[in-house]
Order: C-alpha cells, then sequence, then structure tokens
C-alpha cells in the first residue's frame, strides 16, 4: 500500500518534470515573446500542478497537503493575472508587434466603423 | 526503510532537474531581447523555486517551509505586477517626451492639454471628409 502511494506520488512528480521541460524547451523555440508567454504558463498551471499533487500524495492528508493545496489555488488565481498584465504591457510597447500578430486589419476596421 | 531511500532518490533527482531547467530560464532572462521575455522568465524562475522549496520541505520534513513557498509565490507575483507597471509608466513617459518635446521643455499644463486635443480633432475631420468624399461618389455613381 505505501509502494503504491509513493508509485502515484512519483508519477505526479516526473509528469510535472516533463511540462516544465516541454516549458524551459518552447521558452529557447519560440520566436517571439508572446509565443514563450504560452509556453511558461504551462508552467505555472499544469506544471506545478503535477509537481504539488504528487508532494500532496506523498504527504497524505494533514495540514501540510492543505498548505499545498492553498500554494496551488493560489497560482491558479495569480498566474492568468500577470500573463494578462504582461500582454498588455507587450501590445503597448512592442515594436514588432505587427511582424509577428495579424491586427492591422481589425485596427483598420475599427477605425472605419 | 527502503521507501525513504527511494524517495530521497526521487527527491534529489527531481531538485537537480528543476535546477537544470533554472538554468535555462536564467540564461532566457539573461538573452531575452525584449522585456517581456526576461519578466516571462524571471516569472518561470519563481514557480522553479517554489517547486524546489516545497520537495524540499517534504524531503527535510520540515512543515515551516511550505510557509516560506507560500509568501514567496504572493512576493512573485507582487514582482511581475510591479515590473510591468513601473516599465509601463516609464514607456509612457519617455514616449510622451519624445513626441512633444517643447511640452517636456516647459513642463507647462496648457501645452499638454492643447497638443492631444488636436490630434483626435484632426483625425475626425480627415474621416468626416473622407465619409462624405465617399458618399459623394456613390451618388454620382
Amino acid at each position: 500500500m505505501e509502494w503504491v502511494r509513493f508509485i502515484i506520488g512519483s508519477l505526479c512528480i516526473l509528469c510535472g518534470l516533463v511540462i516544465a521541460l516541454i516549458a524551459a524547451f518552447g521558452l529557447f523555440r519560440f520566436r517571439y515573446a508572446m509565443n514563450r508567454m504560452h509556453a511558461a504558463a504551462m508552467t505555472d498551471t499544469l506544471g506545478i500542478l503535477m509537481v504539488l499533487l504528487g508532494l500532496i500524495v506523498l504527504r497524505g492528508f494533514c495540514f501540510d497537503s492543505l498548505k499545498l493545496g492553498l500554494i496551488i489555488l493560489f497560482f491558479w488565481f495569480a498566474s492568468p493575472v500577470s500573463s494578462h498584465l504582461l500582454a498588455g504591457m507587450e501590445v503597448e510597447i512592442s515594436d514588432r508587434l505587427k511582424d509577428n500578430c495579424e491586427i492591422e486589419e481589425t485596427e483598420r476596421k475599427g477605425g472605419s466603423t | 526503510m527502503t521507501i525513504s531511500a527511494a524517495s530521497g532518490y526521487l527527491f534529489g533527482g527531481a531538485i537537480i532537474v528543476l535546477v537544470l531547467i533554472m538554468f535555462a530560464c536564467l540564461l532566457r532572462a539573461i538573452r531575452g531581447p525584449e522585456i517581456a521575455d526576461r519578466i516571462v522568465a524571471v516569472n518561470m524562475l519563481g514557480t522553479l523555486t517554489i517547486m524546489i522549496i516545497c520537495i524540499l520541505s517534504l524531503w527535510q520534513k520540515e512543515s515551516y517551509l511550505l510557509d516560506v513557498a507560500l509568501i514567496y509565490a504572493m512576493i512573485s507575483f507582487l514582482a511581475v505586477v510591479v515590473l510591468t507597471r513601473v516599465y509601463l509608466g516609464v514607456h509612457r513617459e519617455h514616449m510622451r517626451d519624445q513626441a512633444h518635446p517643447a511640452c517636456a521643455e516647459d513642463g507647462t499644463q496648457s501645452g499638454e492639454t492643447d497638443v492631444p486635443a488636436a490630434d483626435p480633432l484632426s483625425a475626425f475631420s480627415a474621416q468626416d471628409s473622407e465619409n462624405a468624399s465617399a458618399d459623394g461618389k456613390g451618388g454620382v455613381q
């Protein structure tokens, strides 16, 4: 029974590590900051969920697992907000935005109507 | 007895992999061509640090490290918000000074209220003339 719990927890932790590796790969593979933001936000939600879920399974049901769940909950609230702020900053300051995103046509449409 | 040894190997290997990923993020934070790349890399560094603190807390069986991880999560989120806001304010001020250097040198409020008010008016008048010409053409055709 102990070994079953250990194997389930370690599989969750390994899954989270693989997701973090994929995000680090995407941080170098993509060419633009918006795409890199997509890759890095995967670590903030799914990666930390998998690692901390594995730790909860390994630790068992006690006060520590409540704290780990609170960390997951806080990240799921905070990560979309920070991504939104970063995307807004990138839209406002970037010079290469029109080369990488197709926004020119909608902007013209909004100006004419 | 063996399960503690196996969990030791698991936690040690996980921390080593996370540290390697952190070095990759640090490289992106140094090399990033834009400021958004750097902030994204710093945000991911904070996430990986929290993962390491949580793993270390279970490895050493120190429960207070989870409180440290919770506080670190809040400070990491606050760092991203503050960096974004500060850089956006600096950029807006820089763009305003670049667009109207005379206003920046004078520092008076009259110039600032005068020049941005002129831009929408001219844009609206140009748009109206375009619409009027288009209507006229439509009427002729």
